[in-house]
């Protein structure tokens, strides 16, 4: 790899103030993402500022505040002891779910949260620095539009960026309406809703996500809700672990007597970001929970995919995904 | 059954066991030489043409680095000395996308990683040969494959009644075993050692010899753990004489260590296979038409052919057979030996082919297949040493539970699960190969200790300890008096652990070199013995402290007179999600017929490892270029799937005993391939019985059941 400098840093302040003074620096957390592509040459910080040694990790409940009752996990809390948290295993089982069904028990221990919100795509010709990729480098075009595309976007592709948010836990976040709390080197604290973290590639594939240089995920906080006891996270992928989803569905379910009250569904291996699928939501709200209801949910939200020249399965796979992991909701959040 | 008193035949513990689990054991990087500094790699962005210039100054500025060397530096080599497909750094020429075309030697190995950043290439392109689709109709009969017919295909398939034609493909594979090809070389005047993993020890040493234009006694391998090869690590690749290239540069010793990314285009693969059945049976189940095509391509210029018609030529009786290679040159690096070469690949064509057949005559699989038991061998006439299919198949039925199987598909459904059964036979030859071992006693007081030494290699299947329990029955000393040293061309020259010739050949050349001993202190003895003593006995009556004996060991004269195989019969039990096109294998059981079991502890994990490949093969393993640059877009094992521990449900291992002399005197027919034949079409087989959809194209991934 290319030669970097190494800062730790122990406060937020710190932190942002060292990246905001070096634009070709990065946040180094779990390290599990940063250092495959800094190996591969695909990322080129001259500096890495550490922020392991922030207090950045608790779980706990929010007593203040819009989502009051919720519950706010570290920014550099573990993926693995998120996960397993009695306070989210009770409260947000759809998350448990969602991050024990990424990558494998030994990257979860050292992979952070704020690390899997900003882990970038897993794009083949992202990786390779001798591939074309607009968002590794702007303007080489894109490698994977005419390529290899099995694993690619179906919704809310541009021609200059095909490649999906690789994330399980996002998936969840999405569904779960969550809160990302960042702070930069002004000390100002802003709170961005989780569908807006993630952006669509557009004419700017090389930025993911909103967050800006200088900014460090804090928290993300999860406001309370009713559906803890019907909820379920599907991943369809090539093997039964340690592969990124072909298509995944994060699912909740909200009862008012027989019918449905809300429904939230997020989709994971389908887009640049995690893929809230409003026009499937809105149709649910207010009908009864039948198979047949889950079916046209799921194909209404599907008639805005486009496939590309290797991926269309993801439509059928994405549509059947939506209504098993409604029925699973239903059923109690069980396979 | 094993005999108490013998080691052979007892499942003991790997000897090497505890260095393996405590880091103890040294593979190919592990050792720590004074001084030792670090090459790296750098390679081709072009699938074909030629470089027109690598800028290399800037690297060489960089820090650390004390050579750059390319094709206009580097030394003249033999590259017809044995290196496969060379990347020799001896031309502008580009063949595959991933050649190596340089490499950086810095104190240190991110030094030279960088450096290599820095290095700037011009190509002339040429428009490469990647796309096998689209170039396989300009395919050739290779040179050295001939086809093999047997009476007239097209009319008795035209006459046919019942008959089957179909395509089946198998993609790109690669080897990933878990070390990567990896060297270490350092000269001493104008010897030079090489820390290499090599299946074949004495082929390295040859091949590097050769290449380097030494004679082979200054080239020494030492190689005594391997972390795995799966036949990547049989022929020899240009990293074993690089690193002796850079180490002659530098006069230090050097460490090359591939990439996982970089193993992808550097030491050969499996290539994709389009195999074109034709089947044909009678009413009541007789065969009377195999015709077994494969079409594949291989490197710019060498025909390289994966036999995928062996089991088709050796597994039923049939009067009309055809089997034929065609080859179409690539620009993709040379394709080699694989995971049961040709038999994995073509068994999930054939074992495949006869289901579906075995289905139109709405006829049990077993029973098709045993209507069609060859008698002797159909490909050359020869009487079988002895032949396993059918108790395969039987004891499985009965171990598996395979009376339960519907012949139509569909009938087994559990809530969103389609469940289905399938099986399918493998074979591979059984053959001892010439190699030589040297016994050493020593005795201090009454304690004799036996030393073995041969070139043999342990590619992490158990190698030393099969060694270390035939030498313990043959002289009669407990295992743990026994040393084995293997894994250095010092040593007398063996067969290598390739082509499921390692055990046999190390085997009965080391019981012959203790059953000499045996009888050399026995003629030094002026004593009549009644009962064979054990060398013990002789080193302490005959007052020796030391002694020592080798033996050439070869296969028996007669042994090539008969047709000698390692059988199986593969039983799946999958179960489909109707709904996202997920398999999972619950069950497996694979019945092997393979002659003496020298170990059945290690034997049962080599048949274990095999099916998990061959799950791999059927529901997960692929490498996936791009058709317009040759690059594989799939370069590390988050993108090429081997199975996950949740992927595998139970599987079971039943050994058939067989006594077998025949091929050698131990009767060993060997273990390392055979375990992988078959697999792919008993699940492949099985996912039809579920589902009622048959997938011809590996790997059976969620999206082709949908
Ligand atoms: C083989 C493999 C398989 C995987 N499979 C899956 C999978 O199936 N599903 C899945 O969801 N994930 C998967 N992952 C990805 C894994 O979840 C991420 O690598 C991990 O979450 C990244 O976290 P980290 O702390 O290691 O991040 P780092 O590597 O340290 O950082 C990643 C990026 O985030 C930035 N960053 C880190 N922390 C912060 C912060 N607090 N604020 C702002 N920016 C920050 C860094 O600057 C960097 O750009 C896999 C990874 C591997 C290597």
């Amino acid at each position: 790899m290319r030669p970097f400098k190494y800062s730790a840093s122990t406060t937020i302040n710190s932190a942002a103030q060292l990246l905001s003074a070096n634009p070709n620096a990065r946040i180094l957390a779990g390290g599990t993402n940063i250092l495959d592509l800094m190996k591969e040459d695909v990322e080129r910080p001259d500096e890495l500022v550490d922020i392991n040694r922030l207090n950045l990790s608790v779980v706990k409940p929010i007593t203040e505040g819009v989502n009051k009752g919720g519950i706010s996990i570290g920014g550099l809390g573990k993926n693995a002891e998120t996960a397993n948290h009695p306070l989210i295993r009770q409260n947000f089982p759809l998350l448990t779910q969602a991050i024990l069904a990424g990558a494998s028990a030994q990257i979860r221990n050292m992979a952070t949260n704020g690390g899997n919100l900003n882990q970038r795509t897993r794009c083949p010709y992202f990786y390779e620095v001798s591939m074309p990729c607009n968002k590794r480098e702007p303007g080489t075009g894109c490698g994977a539009r005419e390529g290899i595309n099995r694993m690619h976007a179906i919704f809310g592709w541009s021609e200059s960026c095909v490649a999906v948010h690789p994330s399980d836990m996002c998936v969840a976040l999405a569904a779960l309406d969550a809160v990302v709390k960042v702070q930069g080197s002004s000390g100002k604290v802003r709170s961005i809703p989780f569908a807006e973290y993630h952006r669509l590639p557009g004419e700017m594939p090389e930025k993911d996500n909103t967050l800006q240089h200088g900014e460090v995920v804090t928290s993300i906080e999860i406001p309370k809700n009713n559906f803890a006891s019907k909820s379920y996270y599907l991943k369809v992928r090539d093997r039964a672990s340690y592969a990124f989803a072909l298509v995944s569905v994060a699912a909740a379910i909200e009862m008012n007597g027989s019918g449905i009250k809300q429904a939230w569904l997020a989709l994971g291996g389908v887009a640049h970001k995690p893929w809230r699928a409003f026009e499937a939501e809105r149709f649910l709200a207010g009908k009864a929970a039948t198979a047949d209801n889950f079916r046209q949910a799921a194909e209404m939200e599907m008639k805005q995919a486009k496939a590309l020249e290797h991926n269309g399965f993801k439509i059928e796979l994405g549509t059947r995904a939506i209504v098993l992991a409604l029925t699973r909701a239903m059923n109690g959040g069980t396979a | 059954m094993s005999d108490l008193n013998k080691s052979i035949g007892q499942a003991i513990n790997r000897i090497d066991g505890l260095l393996k689990v405590t880091g103890a054991a040294t593979y190919a990087t592990d050792y720590v030489l004074k001084n030792t500094v670090h090459a790296v790699i750098f390679k081709s962005t072009i699938a074909a043409g030629k470089i027109k210039d690598i800028e290399t100054g800037e690297a060489e500025k960089a820090p650390g680095v004390l050579a750059v060397i390319t094709h206009k530096n580097a030394p003249k080599l033999n590259e017809k000395g044995g290196v496969r497909g060379g990347a020799l750094l001896q031309s502008q020429n580009i063949e595959w996308y991933g050649q190596h075309i340089g490499l950086v030697v810095a104190e240190t190995f991110e030094q030279a990683r960088y450096a290599t950043r820095l290095i700037k290439v011009s190509y002339e392109k040429a428009e490469p040969k990647v796309d096998f689709e689209k170039h396989k109709k300009e395919a050739i009969a290779p040179k050295d494959n001939h086809d093999a017919i047997r009476g007239d295909v097209d009319t008795a398939f035209g006459n046919a009644e019942f008959k089957i034609e179909a395509v089946y493909e198998t993609p790109i594979e690669h080897h990933n075993p878990m070390e990567t090809h990896s060297t270490i070389a350092f000269w001493e005047g104008d010897k030079v050692t090489l820390y290499n993993g090599s299946q074949i020890v004495n082929g390295a040493q040859g091949a590097a010899a050769s290449t380097l234009g030494i004679p082979s006694a200054n080239v020494r391998i030492v190689t005594p753990f391997i972390g795995g090869g799966f036949g990547s690590k049989g022929g020899q690749w240009a990293n074993l004489v690089l690193a002796a290239v850079a180490a002659k540069a530098v006069n230090r010793p050097v460490k090359l260590a591939l990439t996982r990314q970089q193993m992808f285009n550097s030491v050969g693969l499996r290539q994709r296979n389009h195999q074109r059945m034709r089947l044909a049976a009678t009413k009541d189940g007789k065969l009377t038409v195999l015709a077994h095509e494969t079409t594949t391509h291989c490197a710019i210029d060498n025909e390289f052919v994966e036999p995928c018609g062996d089991c088709s030529k050796v597994m039923y009786e049939v009067p009309n057979s055809l089997i034929s290679y065609r080859v179409v040159p690539m620009n993709i690096i040379i394709p080699t030996y694989t995971r049961g070469p040709g038999k994995s690949t073509g068994s999930f064509a054939l074992e495949s082919a006869i289901d579906e057949l075995a289905y139109q005559l709405r006829m049990d699989p077993i029973e098709f297949r045993l209507k069609n038991e060859p008698a002797k061998d159909p490909s050359n006439g020869k009487q079988w040493s002895s032949r396993t299919t059918v108790q395969c198949l039987q004891e499985g039925a009965k171990a598996f539970g395979w009376g339960k199987r519907k012949i139509e598909p569909r009938q087994n459904q559990q809530g969103e699960y389609l469940i289905g059964y399938g099986v399918a036979c493998g074979t591979y030859p059984a053959r001892q190969q010439n190699s030589s071992a040297i016994v050493k006693l020593t005795r201090k007081g009454n304690d004799v200790k036996a030393t073995i030494e041969l070139a043999a290699s342990d590619l992490g299947t158990g190698t030393n300890t099969i060694i270390a329990q035939t030498a313990s029955d043959a002289l009669g000393l407990a295992v743990n008096k026994i040393t084995v040293k293997i894994g250095d061309s010092s040593l007398p020259p063996a067969a290598g652990s390739v082509g499921s010739v390692g055990a046999a050949s190390f085997s009965n050349a080391v019981n012959d070199a203790c059953e000499k001993i045996t009888d050399e202190l026995m003629k030094k003895s002026t004593k009549q013995f009644f009962v064979r003593p054990t060398v013990a006995n002789l080193m302490v009556s005959e007052n020796l402290t030391a002694f020592e004996t080798r033996a050439d060991a070869k296969a028996p004269a007669d042994a090539t007179n008969y047709s000698s195989h390692s059988f199986n019969a593969n039983f799946a039990e999958v179960w489909v999600n109707s709904l996202t096109g997920m398999v999972k294998v619950k069950r497996f059981l694979a019945v092997t017929g393979a002659g003496k079991i020298l170990n059945p502890k290690t034997a049962r994990s080599q048949i274990i490892g095999g099916n998990v490949w061959g799950i791999g093969m059927a529901l997960t393993e692929e490498s996936i270029l791009d058709p317009r640059w040759g690059n594989f877009v799939t370069r590390s094992l988050a993108d090429y799937h081997v199975p996950s521990n949740l992927d595998i449900g139970t599987i079971d291992t039943i050994f058939i005993d067989e006594k077998d002399t025949i091929p050698n005197k131990l009767g060993v027919k060997g273990i390392g391939e055979v375990g992988i034949v078959g697999v792919a079409a008993a699940v492949a087989n099985a996912i039809f019985n579920a589902t009622g959809k048959r997938v011809r194209d590996l790997p059976i991934t969620p999206d082709k059941l949908l």
